[in-house]
């Protein structure tokens, strides 16, 4: 089947944190700097819209987004629209729509947004909502909220593979260095190895600094063809391609070895074997920090280092801008927040100002071509993972 | 300016949301009514049990109506081995879900029952009156039953794990 080239052509984002504002506000805000973004952009240009939300009927009270969201910024969707969940993956999700409807010739002009709102006076609604996204009814009833679930990940990694606790802090050490940059991340200070491992314990062995947080925050991105990209922007940022993979588990009893994440190493495979490319034809990756322990098994799965030797490929920096790989040069997960249905579609954002250059110098990858964002859902069960470049896809066959 | 003419009375207490409760699907009719009863009549009676398929022998955690691997809808209950090994752990000392928040902090478990994966199963659990520090990997546990007294009236069943000393 041939596919027709779509590329990212506008860009626009809040500031995340804990917001004095409703997910309404965020959805505006992300909106209003879009087109602020995209001068020559008029809303009919717009026909489709994808929205990436991961559990608004239970922070906001609220279904049926989508529509919602198409009056707020009030934009008549003629083609497709849909709201996208797959958990801390939503915003993937939605680009991933987005981008396989215009490929297919459905839609022209899509309009994602990827939006969470997870604060509220009633905040342990955000961690008892996390029970949901296991299997409820037999490990959410056991009290597996993600802290939990990633700090037993943690206690394997670190049995079978001799990773250290002061390695996960220097995730969150390069991940604040860069954040640190990012005036649009909920942490912007910089944190010493010291500074991690003496914050509060959470679930043993992750400590507070070793958490994402619970964020607000949105994001809006616009995506259209080949044919029309050049009326939006001079600098489109090309979709290479996306792979998920989950293997037939989601309950604990299906997940085999916690320290091993099997359908990323698919997943990953498979893109790479799509593109024809190698983990170092990678320039920037884009990781689902959600925990620093994720980050040092993502480097692994994702190929850039041996299984196992995750640790140590953050304690040599290989994964700091001029390492083997910029691994989150915006601060990732950690120093960003985690508003769920935001996220994947912040890492886009992330990837295209990177390519536009229009970073601060400090945690700019110069020359950067191929960007990959990963994203993980639940408890680590489901991977997803795009390819961004400068560079116009060639050759590639879907369904190969 | 008008003054309110008329005035709406909310009621004095609103029950906990059911989307909170941990251990709702526990009815065996009704709109809640689950294909799986059983599991839950078992615990009731005192066992932690699965479904085994009859006809390809999966073992399966959670207990199935029908086997993932075959399809067929002849399966058999068995009762879990009531030892097993620690696999993994940690304690919850913040962000616990509502409806546990006053038990924390609490240990929570993943362990091996039987021969994983061949002819086993790898569950979670909670564990009480039990501290991270001293517990390690491979530690012998044992399930046991949980007696869940309310929200009013309710009174439910579920399993923990004990460590085996």
């Amino acid at each position: 089947m041939s596919m027709r080239n779509v590329a990212i052509v506008g860009v626009g984002i809040t500031r995340f944190g804990v917001r004095e504002a409703s997910w309404k506000d965020l959805v505006l805000e992300a909106g209003k700097s879009l087109f602020d973004d995209v001068p020559n952009l008029d809303k009919k240009d717009i026909d489709s819209l994808f929205v990436g939300a991961a559990q608004p009927e239970r922070w906001i009270y609220q279904t049926h987004v989508a529509p919602l969201v198409a009056e707020l910024l009030g934009i008549e969707v003629k083609r497709v629209i849909a709201r996208t969940e797959s958990a801390c993956a939503s915003g993937q999700l939605a680009i991933r729509y987005a981008w396989l409807s215009i490929a297919t010739g459905l839609s022209d002009v899509a309009l994602v947004v990827g939006v969470e709102k997870m604060n509220s006076k009633f905040l342990n609604i955000s961690q008892s909502s996390m029970i949901n996204v296991g299997n409820r009814e037999f490990d959410g009833a056991n009290g597996f909220t993600a802290p939990p679930f990633f700090a037993m990940v943690a206690q394997r990694h670190m049995h079978l593979y001799g990773t250290t606790e002061e390695q996960m802090a220097m995730v969150r050490v390069k991940n604040q260095e860069y954040g640190s940059q990012n005036p649009y991340a909920q942490f912007q200070k910089k944190v010493t190895v010291e500074q991690v491992l003496n914050s509060r314990m959470v679930a043993p062995p992750l400590k507070l600094f070793d958490c994402s947080a619970i964020t607000d925050g949105a994001v809006a991105l616009l995506l259209t063809s080949e044919e029309r990209a050049r009326e939006f922007t001079d600098t489109p940022v090309w979709i290479l391609g996306g792979v998920q993979h989950v293997d037939a588990a989601h309950t604990t009893n299906q997940m085999g070895e916690l320290a091993d994440w099997v359908a990323l190493r698919k997943a990953a495979k498979d893109l790479y074997d799509m593109l024809k490319i190698t983990p170092d034809d990678i320039d920037i990756a884009e990781v689902h920090d959600c925990f620093t322990i994720s980050e040092i098994i993502e480097y692994e799965e994702l190929g850039f280092c041996k299984k196992g030797e995750g640790g140590k490929f953050i304690e040599e920096g290989e994964s700091y801008i001029g390492g083997k790989v910029a691994v989150n040069p915006g601060g990732g997960l950690l120093a960003n927040g985690h508003p769920l249905g935001a996220t994947g579609t912040r890492q886009a954002w992330e990837i295209v100002m990177q390519f536009r250059g229009e970073v601060p110098k400090g945690r700019y990858v110069d020359g950067a071509e191929l960007a990959i964002a990963h994203n993980l859902s639940g408890m680590a069960q489901l991977h997803h993972i795009m390819a961004y470049s400068v560079n116009k896809p060639r050759d590639i066959k879907f369904g190969r | 300016m008008k003054k309110p003419k008329r005035k709406l009375t909310l009621p004095e207490k609103i029950d906990l949301p059911p989307l909170l409760d941990l251990w709702e699907q526990q009815d065996p009719s009704g709109p809640d009514a689950t294909g799986i009863y059983d599991f839950y009549r078992n615990l009731a009676e005192g066992e932690l049990t699965t479904t085994k398929c009859k006809s390809c022998g999966k073992l399966m955690f959670p207990p199935q109506i029908i086997c993932p691997n075959c399809y067929s809808d002849e399966l058999e209950w068995v009762r879990i081995p009531e030892e097993g090994e620690l696999y993994a752990f940690t304690e919850l000392r913040l962000g616990a879900p509502i409806i546990v928040e006053n038990y924390t902090p609490f240990v929570i478990a993943i362990a091996r029952f039987g021969n994983y994966p061949e002819n086993g199963v790898q569950i979670s659990g909670m564990m009480f009156d039990v501290k991270y520090e001293d517990l390690k990997i491979g530690d012998k546990v044992r399930w046991e039953i949980l007696e869940i007294e309310g929200p009013g009236e309710k009174k439910r069943y579920w399993y923990y794990f004990e460590k085996v000393e």
